[in-house]
């Protein structure tokens, strides 16, 4: 066979490959509306304000709720926000657990 | 019929080192013949096959390729042009390393938008005729001087040119592969091909295949063979 | 002249021929290429779907929460405002919401307590999230034993596990009744963590945030806009840092593109020589050469994205494991609802299957205006 055949052929496989993925997207996104749902009427149901992405600290848990002076306040997930907190070692007793 | 009008080619021209390869050289070629450009190395053959295969311009002068002036054309009209008329034979035979024979036959007329299945039919036709289909889905560098070469004329006659240029053609080649290539000169003959052939193998320019020699030195005609 | 698209085909199939030619090589340099939109798509494609799902999950968050502020910190609130809030006009309900967080020394994890407006089971009981679940080893019936503010025992029983679909928002609940809560923390019965309110009117939020402010001073209005607002921004954030990262490793990749296509080989000019000799314009040389970047840059794009697809929306997620975890020894594990648009993948493309062809073409300009004649001297 050509090569430019396979190529093509090989574009085209992973052309379909890719709207199978957003086909995909689109279909699943339907059925798990449904899921969502549940967990919104369950965020409404106990008033919760913030994803459950990082628990090690308060500011981290509840992005939106910390304090003012807390570090992150602008951007709660960056990586440092204060310059000495890349300077400060894992608080003891947190890590290597 | 190629004719030559004063033809200068100067390389590195205002330059210190400047050097004239060519110089002052009129000439008419003849159509359907074998011509043989003949003469020490460094005397201009190889210089003047280019400016006649469209494949550099010269400094000074023009040439005319039947009535056409050829000399003024813009680069793509001039690649056209030698692509359509010339087929090129080289001295070190220039085959793409890496890829089969075949392809290597094919690669010149790739460009020209020929359907692949008839263009590949034509090119194992050519390598048909010159015996070497066997080989052809060999790389081209484990192919012996002789296929090389076959493969390389195969190349050259890829788009079906009016005029085949080769230079130096046996530098590479014995006794015997010599004497072959030089029937197939006269089979390009018998096909009312022009051939011109620069190079300085007795083998060559005695040929009896050969119409007419040309003698060059120091970029200059000595003698016209005429 | 010719078939256009035959023309294409036939310098696609020399293309490819001569890339097969430096296998190793160029397979080397697919992968490479591959793993970067790999990483690039992953990153885009998690974020946007984990900001999507925020959004969405989030329309169920109060619509205004109220701190108390003492000495820049969040402190408890006393019911009396309650009462105040209740008298602004436009406000429907408040609530004074009572959690708070609880480190287990056991796990070495934070949970978060928290009391429903209606709990329905009694006291003793909880109702726990996937994340407690898993890191605890427990279910319902199963007991998980606490050591309260002062030090004595607090046992609670697991009644309810919350659904694990919903654990991007509940993985390290515990849900317990107020009496348990107070008791746990020793939280006098006149105070709350915060209060949250109703509004009427939709519209008339940011004016209700307003009049709270200027009746208690000392508050602090949180909307649920700047909630959302604020998850819009770190995924945004989070995202567009690794993506300049990644961007560093894209562009190093093109400068590499672009010292490879400049820096051609002796080989490869005389061969580029004969191509011109044989026939071959200029502009079929620079074609080679674009479909030469194109291919390479087209599968290895088309790869990388539709892996990027399969990592983070059928598996967990191995990648950002690391980075979701951070120092936490408790963290969610959840499966994000697939979302993918056209939008993102063109900015993909644009990232990169387009200046890494530009840099192999540009820079081959050069080596393509050759001489044809160049082969004929050696
Ligand atoms: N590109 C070039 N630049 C400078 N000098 C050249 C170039 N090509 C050929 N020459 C010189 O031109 C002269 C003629 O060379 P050439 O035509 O190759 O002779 P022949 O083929 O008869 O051996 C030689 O002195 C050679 O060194
Ligand atoms: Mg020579």
């Amino acid at each position: 066979m050509r090569k430019s055949t396979l190529f093509f052929m090989s574009l085209a496989v992973q052309s379909v490959l890719l709207i199978g993925a957003f086909t995909h997207a689109a279909y699943q996104h339907g059925r798990d509306a449904f899921i969502l749902g549940e967990t919104a009427a369950l965020v409404k149901r106990l008033e919760l304000t913030d994803l459950c992405l990082f628990t090690e600290a308060r500011y981290t848990r509840h992005p939106t709720q910390a304090d003012l002076h807390s570090p992150f306040q602008d951007h709660p997930l960056s990586f440092e926000h204060f310059p000495s907190g890349s300077l400060l070692a894992l608080p003891k007793g947190i890590g290597g657990r | 019929m190629i004719e030559l009008r004063d033809i200068r080619k100067v390389f590195n021209e205002g330059k210190p080192h400047a050097l004239t390869a060519v110089d002052g050289v009129s000439l008419v070629l003849d159509a359907r013949a074998v011509t043989v450009l003949q003469g020490p190395s460094g005397s201009g053959k190889t210089t003047l096959l280019s400016l006649v295969g469209c494949m550099a311009r010269p400094t000074e002068g023009r040439i005319l390729l039947g009535d056409r002036e050829i000399t003024s054309l813009p680069e793509r009209f001039l690649t056209d042009v030698r692509r359509r008329t010339f087929g090129f034979i080289f001295q070190q035979f220039n085959l793409v390393k890496g890829i089969s024979a075949l392809e290597n036959v094919m690669l010149p007329a790739y460009p020209l938008g020929e359907h692949h299945a008839s263009l590949k039919k034509r090119a194992r036709a050519l390598l048909d005729l010159f015996g070497i289909l066997p080989r052809e889905s060999s790389k081209a560098e484990w192919l012996s001087g002789g296929e090389a070469q076959r493969t390389a004329i195969c190349r050259a006659l890829i788009n079906d040119p009016q005029i085949i240029i080769a230079d130096e053609p046996t530098a590479h080649l014995d006794t015997k592969l010599s004497r072959e290539f030089m029937d197939i000169v006269g089979r390009f003959k018998a096909e009312q091909k022009t051939v011109i052939i620069a190079s300085h193998d007795p083998l060559v320019y005695g040929s009896p295949v050969v119409d007419r020699v040309i003698t060059m030195r120091d970029g200059k005609i000595e003698a016209a063979g005429r | 002249m010719g078939n256009w698209f035959e023309r294409q085909r036939n310098i696609i199939d020399f293309t490819l021929s001569s890339l097969v030619r430096r296998k190793g090589k160029n397979l080397a340099l697919l992968l490479v290429y591959a793993l970067l939109v790999f990483l690039l798509a992953s990153v885009m494609f998690f974020t946007h779907a984990l900001r999507r799902e925020a959004s969405f999950v989030l329309q169920g968050a109060p619509e205004i929460v109220v701190q108390r502020m003492s000495a820049g910190r969040h402190e408890l609130i006393p019911a009396r405002y309650l009462g105040m809030i209740k008298g602004i006009r436009g406000v429907s309900g408040v609530r004074g919401r009572l959690w708070g967080y609880y480190f287990d020394p056991f796990s070495g994890a934070n949970y978060t307590l928290m009391v429903p407006e209606a709990f329905s089971h009694g006291s003793g009981d909880v109702i726990i999230g996937q994340g407690i679940a898993r890191t605890r080893l427990v279910g319902p019936g199963d007991v998980l034993s606490f050591q309260r503010y002062d030090g004595t025992p607090a046992i609670l029983t697991v009644r309810e596990v919350l659904p694990s679909a919903s654990e991007l928002v509940s993985s390290d609940l515990i849900v317990l009744s107020e009496n348990d809560f107070r008791r746990f923390f020793g939280m006098a019965p006149g105070l709350y963590t915060d209060i949250v309110l109703t509004v009427r009117n939709a519209k008339e939020v940011a004016t209700v945030a307003g009049k709270v402010q200027k009746l208690l001073p000392d508050t602090r209005p949180i909307l649920k806009s700047e909630i959302l607002r604020t998850y819009d921004t770190i995924f945004d954030w989070r995202s567009g840092i690794i993506v300049v990262i990644l961007s560093s490793a894209v562009l190093a990749f093109i400068i590499f593109a672009w010292d490879k296509a400049s820096g051609l080989s002796a080989e490869e000019r005389k061969e580029i020589g004969i191509l011109k000799a044989i026939g071959w314009e200029t502009s079929d040389v620079l074609l080679m050469k674009f479909w030469e970047g194109a291919a390479v840059s087209l599968t290895a794009f088309l790869a990388g994205v539709l892996l990027a697809y399969v990592h983070v929306f059928f598996t967990p997620v191995m990648l950002f494991e690391p980075v979701l975890k951070g120092w936490s020894t408790l963290y969610p594990s959840f499966k994000l609802v697939p979302f993918i648009n056209p939008y993102q993948v063109a900015t993909l493309f644009f990232l990169t299957v387009v200046p890494y062809t530009v840099a192999t073409i540009v820079p081959s300009w050069r080596a393509a205006t050759i001489d044809p004649d160049s082969v004929m001297r050696s």
